[in-house]
């Protein structure tokens, strides 16, 4: 037995919510990261001996072979850019004031790649195998959080 | 039972605790690499990996099983999570049986995961949900509500003392004391302890129930030829079972959990056991209240309808008892991370099994015991059945080989004023919002109420008159077959006092939500009572719908105001 909606502005309706918020802390992995970061301006990662490879930031165990890790390698500041992308809409659809552009970015010395801003890009368009360097918050501004770093910016090419 | 024959062959665990400072990664991998260290294999060994964790929104991670896989060793390999609520953990050694015994993987890691801490302002808005957004959450239910109203419910009708009730929680709070992972130990708790404590929800009081906590649990499961090659003590995965109940859980008798002893008679089938009561020797039942720990036992056929509580009273459940149950110290005392409590209890079974319990060693050479977890909506029972072929292996002494079960070191515990200044803190509000159609048969019945109507579906076939109504009657599974018209009226088949909201905040006057057996159908449905002293009410007593005025009725549940005791005509 079926029955059609006739009046679609009578079928029987209820609103509600789903009455949670989280607060997430960052673990054992993720606190060594972020104090590094607000305290000393460095990016730390996890070096795996066994599998040959660096993840960033710093992680607790080896997902590859479940050793313990440590936080003992410091990435960057300069690394490659692996891939980007260039936001014109919003969560909602909505167009942006100003694109936002998205990076992938390989740090010197680390296998794993990290996600960030690139900060102005500027007219010349940005090239996939780019090389890039961290730009940070102002010491005192930083809260031991992902944001204290600002992005990436293009790195200066060197003089020849 | 076809396939080969499956072993639990290692074990691990984090610390029970009311707020780890790990993320659920992180205590994943502790309690996975503990289980692998404990069979001194390593993550090359495993072939696949099953999964499990309750609600998303405890961790507040969409998909949180693609996000705990590299904790539990998932990386590159068959990965799966599984989920059916609290049954969740003792369903995923299920699940790595048949991952096992179907031939396609030789060894199996098995991870339960919870992290309950990071849900505010309390976990139970994750549970919110469950119950019918149109039919009763509007009435403003609280999860205690569903315990409380089975609880009263099994008391009244055996006639039971509450104190024989609360002795569960004394036991297991006892034995508790000699496991280095549990978060509520306590050697010297009393009865009277239990019955001081705060009433939430009457029956229901704070020392009834189990705590919130984070934690995780693995185990290694095996083939006969790998287990065989990993341990000379292998504990045998005998027999599994799994049913579901109905989801109209105000349809049920909830006196006794029928799913419950489906799924024991389905394991009990496979493994060989005819007599439970003489051939399970020790048990470890779901017991996220302590009541529910009697009402499995029942289900599990380990003791008569309402004979469990006087069987706790006497100590038969005790450590030392002929019967122990929960030795571990279960949810009520290690502690309740969801999903890992219950894998909790498979790794409980393994260390009693292999006479190395340590502390909580129960007595003699037990050679079968049976784990079991319920969830879901009060409908869901998941019971494996474990046995070690005749008892642990002897020393040359002839004393039973005893070491300390291989716990992670692992687990750190993050207090109240580390969790609110933690650095690198996010917080978040889901702020997910809905519009739930009520469907059509609820539909229906909603504008049966504006005009001041209960109606029901009537299923020929079952002889049943369904409320609230469904289009089809899923135990036959055909189309129902007319509408029908019942009365007012009907009998409360059970009640509770509750005393908090469902973030845990006191409510003064306290709310009466009962389950009504409505009068000229077969079912009934949850409302709140009213116009009686809380003293006043009875399981049994007669009631009637009181409607709100004409105009103020909208085509809602809450169309009816309350029920009151019915005056006579
Ligand atoms: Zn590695």
């Amino acid at each position: 037995m079926r029955e059609k909606v006739a009046r679609p502005d009578e079928v029987r309706r209820w609103p509600g919510d789903f009455p949670v918020a989280h607060r997430y802390t960052p673990g054992l992995a993720g606190d060594a990261f972020l104090t590094a970061l607000r305290d000393r301006g460095a990016i730390l990662g996890s070096r795996c001996e066994r599998c040959a490879y660096t993840y960033v930031p710093t992680r607790l165990f080896c997902e590859r072979c479940f050793a313990e890790l440590d936080a003992g390698v410091e990435l960057g500041p300069e690394g490659t850019l692996v891939s980007f992308t260039i936001g014109f809409v919003g969560l909602e659809g909505e167009p942006l004031d100003r694109p936002v552009t998205l990076g992938l970015v390989r740090l010197d010395g680390a296998d794993a790649v990290l996600l960030h801003h690139v900060l102005d890009p500027g007219d010349e368009p940005l090239e996939i195998g780019e090389r890039v360097a961290v730009v940070l918050r102002a010491p005192e501004e930083r809260t031991g959080s992902i944001l204290d770093i600002l992005g990436f910016a293009v790195a200066e090419a060197e003089s020849d | 039972m076809s396939g080969t024959r499956v072993a639990v062959v290692g074990a691990g665990m984090t610390r029970f605790m009311r707020r780890a400072q790990e993320t659920g990664k992180e205590l994943a991998w502790e309690a996975a690499r503990a289980a692998l260290d404990s069979c001194e294999l390593t993550l090359a060994d495993v072939d696949a990996v099953c999964l499990t964790s309750a609600p998303d929104a405890f961790d507040g991670v969409h998909m949180k099983g693609e996000y705990l896989s590299d904790g539990a060793g998932g990386f590159g390999k068959p990965f799966i999570r599984t989920y059916v609520g609290g049954g969740s953990g003792v369903f995923t050694a299920i699940q790595g049986w048949y991952t096992v015994a179907s031939g396609m993987f030789d060894v199996a890691l098995l991870v339960a995961e919870e992290k309950m801490s990071s849900t505010q302002p309390h976990p139970q808005g994750a549970f919110l949900t469950i119950f019918d957004n149109i039919l009763e959450r509007p009435l403003g239910p609280n999860l205690l509500w569903i315990f409380a109203l089975e609880m009263n419910r099994y008391m009244s009708a055996y006639g039971l003392d509450k104190r024989d009730i609360a002795s569960v929680a004394v036991k297991n709070k006892r034995n508790a004391a000699g496991h280095p992972a549990a978060l509520l130990g306590q050697a010297d708790i009393t009865v009277d302890d239990v019955l001081a404590s705060e009433v939430l929800a009457w029956p229901v009081q704070r020392l009834d129930v189990s705590p919130i906590s984070d934690g995780a649990v693995a185990v290694v499961v095996a083939s006969e030829e790998a287990a065989k090659r990993i341990t000379d003590r292998p504990v045998w995965i005998e027999g599994v079972g799994w049913n579901l109940d109905t989801t109209y859980w105000t349809n049920r008798d909830l006196v006794y959990p029928e799913y419950v002893e489906n799924a024991a008679r389905m394991a009990y089938d496979m493994a060989g056991v005819k007599e439970p009561r003489r051939q399970i020797h020790v048990a470890e039942p779901y017991d996220p209240f302590d009541y529910k720990e009697l009402h499995h036992l029942e289900g599990l056929l380990l003791f008569e309808k309402g004979k469990a509580p006087e069987a706790a009273r006497d100590g038969v459940l005790d450590r030392e008892g002929d019967l122990p149950s929960c030795p571990s110290g279960g949810l009520l005392g290690v502690g309740n991370p969801i999903a890992a409590a219950g894998l909790m209890k498979i790794a409980e079974l393994f260390w009693q099994l292999r006479g190395e319990a340590g502390a909580r060693q129960v007595p003699g050479t037990p050679e079968r015991g049976v784990a079991q977890a319920w969830g879901d909506l009060m409908q869901v029972g998941t019971v494996v059945v474990m046995g070690n072929d005749g008892g642990p292996p002897k020393t040359a002494a002839g004393l039973p080989v005893v070491q300390t079960p291989p716990y992670t070191a692992g687990g750190h515990p993050l207090s109240d004023g580390g969790f609110r200044s933690a650095l690198g803190a996010v917080d978040h509000r889901l702020g997910a919002r809905y519009s739930w159609d009520a469907g059509v048969a609820v539909g229906r019945f909603l504008d049966g109420l504006r005009a001041g109507k209960i109606l029901g579906r009537e299923c020929r076939r079952c002889e049943r008159v369904l409320v609230p109504p469904r289009m089809f009657c899923e135990r036959c599974f055909r189309e129902t077959d007319g509408w029908i018209e019942v009365e007012h009226t009907g009998t409360v088949q059970t009640y509770s006092i509750c005393h908090v909201s469902w973030d845990m905040q006191p409510l003064d006057p306290p709310e009466m939500p009962a389950v009504i057996s409505i009068d000229g159908s077969d079912g009934g449905f949850l409302h709140m009572l009213g116009e009686v002293d809380p003293d006043g009410v009875r399981i049994g007593m007669d009631v009637e719908a009181v409607w709100k005025p004409v105009g103020e009725r909208a085509g809602s549940i809450l169309d009816i105001d309350h029920f009151r005791p019915r005056r006579q005509s």
